[in-house]
Order: structure tokens, then sequence, then C-alpha cells
């Protein structure tokens, strides 16, 4: 039985469901904000998942980041290197990444790249699974992006995309599960590649 | 490779911050670099070695996989704290074989060694030997 730990990086544009979605995770779909709260540098949302039938499983230490463009040199203080500001965030590089967009909203889906960059920055030619999420999935009548879009830019960039709907408790799990068993997949790779070594 | 364990010589490891039980700590000082300690995520990470009396050493050994910044810390007391930092250094990436480092020390006694991993070269390092000469 082992029990692994990942730093989960959480970004995209202000509003496009970030929290929301880390919040329904963590509370098991019993909590959702309706109003919006901007988040202000960055939340720690901590939830394991077991990883089926192995009894192992991975602790997700969720770094909520703002969207908001002020925030975002606080922001990549704490994706980084072990940072200064807090010591309760002092776990150097970044694990896994999750870039959320908001269906609705077409310029959020274009920022997404630009996320990538700014979390891939601090990684170093480091190996970091990440997934694509496209929420509000639930506002069907506006939707600017479509799936199949999205679907082919994340596959372009390695990533796994999801859509989701924090709203109606839609699929808001699979990212995060989703991360923690690739992160549990490379950990056993790299266990197979270092008993070759010695 | 067989060098001479620790462990024989009633060196403990009391402390790692994380742990696989197929890959426990105690394989870092049992003399042979096959079997290995590895980390289970997120930096930083340290093991303490614990000897059964105080030791005097002039060289550490290491052998290791994608570990990439090494600090050192060492005490003289019965329990572990106070610690001060002897040595540290950035481990060269290797590819394909381990990694093995010298330490030289000007003659040191210690009674306990942290050593505290800061940075990998991936997400999960392993550690095969530690000795002491
Ligand atoms: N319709 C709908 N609204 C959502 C959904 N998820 C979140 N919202 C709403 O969108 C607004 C913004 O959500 P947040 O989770 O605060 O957005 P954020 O990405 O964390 O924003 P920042 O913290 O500013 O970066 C809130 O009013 C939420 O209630 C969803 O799936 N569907
Ligand atoms: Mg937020």
């Amino acid at each position: 039985m082992v029990k692994l730990r990942a730093k989960c990086i959480l970004v995209g544009d202000a509003s496009v469901g970030k929290s929301a979605l880390s919040q329904m995770f963590r509370s098991d779909g019993a909590h959702f904000q309706k109003n919006y709260s901007m988040t202000a540098g960055v939340e720690l949302v901590v939830k394991s998942v077991s990883i089926p039938d192995s009894g192992d499983s991975v602790e997700l230490f969720i770094f909520d980041s703002a969207g908001k463009d002020t925030f975002l040199d606080a922001c990549e203080k704490l994706w980084g290197q072990p940072s200064v500001l807090c010591v309760v965030f002092d776990w150097g590089q970044p694990s896994v990444l999750c870039v959320v967009f908001d269906v609705s909203s077409e310029v959020s889906f274009r920022s997404c790249a630009l996320w990538l960059d700014r979390v891939r920055a601090h990684c170093q030619g480091l190996q970091l699974p990440g997934v694509l999420v496209g929420n509000k999935s639930d506002l069907s009548s506006r939707r600017e992006v479509e799936m199949a879009m999205a679907q082919e830019w994340a596959q372009s960039q390695g990533l796994e995309y999801h859509e989701t709907s924090a709203k109606e408790m839609e699929n808001c799990e699979a990212p995060f599960l989703s991360l923690a068993q690739a992160f549990y997949t490379l950990y056993q790779d790299r266990i197979q590649t270092i008993q070759t070594l010695a | 490779m067989i060098h001479a364990a620790l462990s024989s010589s009633g060196a403990q490891v009391i402390l790692a911050a994380s742990s696989d039980e197929n890959y426990p700590p105690e394989n870092i000082i049992d003399g042979n670099t096959e079997s290995f300690w590895i980390s289970t995520g997120m930096f930083p990470q340290e093991f303490i070695v614990r000897f059964s009396e105080a030791v005097k050493m002039s060289l550490i050994t290491i052998h290791s996989y994608n570990v990439k910044n090494l600090r050192i810390e060492k005490n003289t007391s019965s329990d572990a704290t106070d610690f001060e930092l002897i040595t540290q250094k950035e481990f060269e990436h290797t590819d394909g074989h381990l990694q093995e480092n010298d330490f030289q020390l000007s003659a040191t006694t210690a009674t306990h060694l942290r050593f505290i991993i800061t940075s990998g070269y991936d997400h999960f390092v392993s550690v095969h030997s530690v000795t002491v000469q």
C-alpha cells in the first residue's frame, strides 16, 4: 500500500469555475457556490483519491489559483520552486496540471495556451500529466467552444479532455481522478526503470 | 555492488518523509545498491540516519537516481534535534545509471545525519545507499 502525493496546479481565466470545481470535488458534490467569490492568490484543497484495484492512493494538493492577472506573480511563486511566501505551500515543483475554461467563453478557451506555458515554465523539463477541462457544460444555449475543437487542441498538447458542470454536479470528479491515475502510472513506470538500473 | 552496511553496525533510518512499504528506507543502509528507497511525490524529501554511537567520518558516499539538490545536516545529540548544515550539492543528472556522489568532510563527528532532498530531476527520486568512512 502506498500513498503518493501530487501537487496539482489548477489554472484558467477568472470566473471559469476553478474554485467551484475544486470545492465540488472536495465536498463530494455537496457544495456549489452560486455567488462568485474571486480567489485572491492561491487556495489549497487537499483530497485523497483511491486507485481502483490497488489499495494505493494519491493525495492531491490542489493549488486553486486566481485567474485574475493581478495575482499572477503571487501564484507563480507558489507553483514553482520552494517558495518564500508561505511555509505551508513550500512543496517544490508541480506534479500534475489542470487547465480550465468556460465552454460559453471562447476567450477563456484561447487563454488556455497561455496558462499552459506559464505553468510549464516552472517545470524545467519535468514530464507533467495534465487535463483540459471545459466547465459550465450546462450552459448549452450559450456554448461558444465546440467539444470537438477543445478535444483536438487538448490532444495536440498531450492533455486529456473533460467536460464538466460544477453547477449540475456533472463529471466534476473525472478530471481529478484521471490526474491521480496518470501520476500513479508515472510512479509505477519509474519504479520499473529504477529496478533495471542497479 | 556491496558496501559495508551501516545497518550491520547498528545504524537505523529513523525518519523518512515518504515511504512505499515495498521500498522502505531501511534499504538505504543495507549495504546493497540494488535495493532502494523511493520518494512518493513532492519536495522536499528527507530521511535521518541514527548511529548507535557517535561516529567519526571524513567521507559520505551516496548512490541515488534523479536527485538534484541535496543538503546534509548532522548533530551530536541523542535525539534528532538541533541539526547543523555540513554540506550541500547539486547532483548531475544521469540517464540509465545511478548517480554516485562523494562528500569529502573535514573530520566530523555525528550521531545523526539528516539528508534533505530539496529538488529532483523527476517527480520521484530514489536513494540506493549511503555509506560513511
Ligand atoms: N452555470 C454554471 N456556472 C458555474 C459553473 N461553475 C461555476 N459557475 C459559476 O461561475 C462563477 C465563477 O466561479 P468560480 O469557481 O469562483 O471561478 P474561478 O475560476 O475560481 O474564478 P477566479 O477565482 O476569479 O479565478 C460563480 O458564480 C459560479 O457559481 C458551472 O458549471 N455552470
Ligand atoms: Mg477561484
